[in-house]
């Protein structure tokens, strides 16, 4: 996936769109918001950044995960097993970005799908975060397919992980 | 930015309780080795062992609160040999195991094998060192991403467990715990070493990063700052120190055999469990993510 957060409003209608596909409690979101003073005065202005699951190919959560509920898919999406979470939260703790949300009323630990389930069961081409966006400020698509939207857009755009080589993250910022 | 604590009190609990354990089981074999006639003592150790962790577990359990709602999922904690919470697990199951036979055996008046207790031991200072290690992987947090985490738990382990120890003796077998002065005096190299590694640990963390920086802050000069300086470093840490060098060294043998001399013991004994709960609480709860976003200009 690829943010721009130079087109990212702040909005949060990703974030809104997101807890409608994947019937998220309200108090449950897996998208998180950061904003930060960016230029120097009199130029300034207030970037938003969202952050949400990097499906890092070097994951922390699921190297933590005792009871092997967080798992790389063979697809590269970073899952939770829902039936092997005891909520232990040590990958909440292990997570960099801090996009892991504890389920209140279950109590197990969840976070960005990139809507795979949704995605086969809707019959939905994209995930809803991508298609809410009213500034289009997110692009998705294989990360694997060098000729897909995403892989140009990355390219053309030189777009960059939030945190450098940090955990290999396969969501790409423009900042 | 706020930041909600991801682990709370109850996890501090734990990792005081299950420290506490092996501290307390150490003690017992250490008093059995050196004094085998303080068989009171020992009784005392061995007991509180099993008791402190198994109580710490089950906070444990009761946090993982998906676990405690499927209670079978806890089985698949042996899944993951790369993860230090599995490791834990094998270390705690090992631990409350011989914890517990080792009490039993006490209870039945049955002598305890010296392999039983050396096992224990070892498993003892895994637990203790463990607690540690578990938030010590975690390279979110710069205050818990050092290798001194596990040691200062491990010492704050060993001086909690006794103090238990000595504590529950204060009250139960008096006429032992005055035999036990070398003992009393080892204790005494705890506060001292725990004192080298909090600096340290807090003097590096500010060191290494923004996270670090304002964690360190906030013990120090921050919202934690009362709890820390009041609670853990002169209730928890000097105040204890203070009371037990002049108790053991510089009060006259009259004061010190008394009722009174107890009672200051028994307070600064206290004053260490109080400290060793603060310490893995105030690390817990202080610690701040690593800035992963950084501002541009």
């Amino acid at each position: 996936m690829l943010i721009d957060t130079t087109a990212c409003v702040g909005c949060y209608a990703c974030r809104t769109a997101c807890q409608c596909q994947n019937g998220l409690l309200p108090d449950e979101a897996f998208i998180r918001f950061e904003q930060r003073e960016r230029g120097v005065f009199p130029a300034v202005a207030v970037e938003s950044v969202p952050l949400q699951c990097m499906h890092c190919d070097d994951a922390p959560c699921a190297a933590v995960c005792p009871t092997g509920a967080a798992y790389m898919g063979a697809d590269g999406i970073v899952a939770v097993d829902q039936g092997r979470c005891i909520g232990c939260l040590y990958c909440m703790a292990a997570c960099p970005y801090q996009v892991r949300a504890r389920n209140s009323e279950t109590g197990s630990v969840d976070k960005c799908r990139f809507c795979e389930v949704s995605n086969y069961v809707a019959g939905m081409n994209k995930t809803t975060c991508v298609s809410a966006c009213p500034t289009k400020a997110r692009v998705f698509g294989d990360l694997d397919d060098p000729n897909c939207e995403l892989v140009r857009a990355i390219v053309e755009k030189g777009a960059q992980p939030i945190s450098g080589t940090l955990t290999q993250a396969k969501v790409f910022y423009v900042r | 930015m706020t930041f909600e604590p991801i682990w709370g009190a109850i996890i501090a609990w734990y990792l005081f309780l299950a420290g506490l354990g092996g501290g307390a089981f150490v003690t017992a074999a250490l008093v059995r080795w050196k004094y085998p006639q303080a068989a009171g003592i020992r009784r005392i150790g061995h007991i509180i062992a099993p008791l402190a962790v198994v109580v710490g577990l089950l906070l444990l359990m009761i946090d993982a609160k998906a676990g405690l709602h499927n209670p079978l999922r806890f089985v698949f904690l042996l899944s993951n040999f790369g993860s230090v919470m599995t490791w834990g697990v094998v270390f705690l199951g090992a631990f409350t195991l011989l914890s517990v036979a080792t009490a039993a055996l006490e209870f039945m008046h049955r002598p305890v094998p010296w392999w039983l207790e050396v096992a224990g031991s070892v498993l003892a200072v895994c637990v203790a060192a463990y607690t540690g290690a578990l938030l010590g992987v975690c390279k979110t947090f710069p205050l818990w991403n050092t290798a001194i985490l596990p040691v200062l738990f491990l010492a704050s382990a060993m001086s909690t467990g006794a103090a238990s120890v000595f504590l529950a003796a204060l009250l139960r077998c008096r006429n032992e715990f005055h035999q036990i002065t070398a003992a009393l005096k080892l204790h005494l190299v705890f506060p001292v070493v725990e004192t080298v590694l909090v600096v340290a640990l807090l003097f590096v963390t500010q060191y290494n990063s923004v996270a670090g920086l304002e964690s360190v802050a906030s013990l120090v000069a921050g919202s934690w700052a009362p709890l820390f300086w009041v609670g853990f470093a002169v209730i928890g840490l000097c105040g204890p120190l203070a009371m037990e060098v002049w108790l053991l060294f510089f009060a006259p043998e009259p004061f010190e055999r008394g009722s009174r001399g107890r009672l200051v013991s028994a307070v600064a004994n206290a004053g260490v469990l109080v400290g060793g709960f603060l310490l893995r609480f105030l690390i817990v709860v202080a610690a701040l993510p690593l800035v992963v976003v950084m501002p541009l200009f």
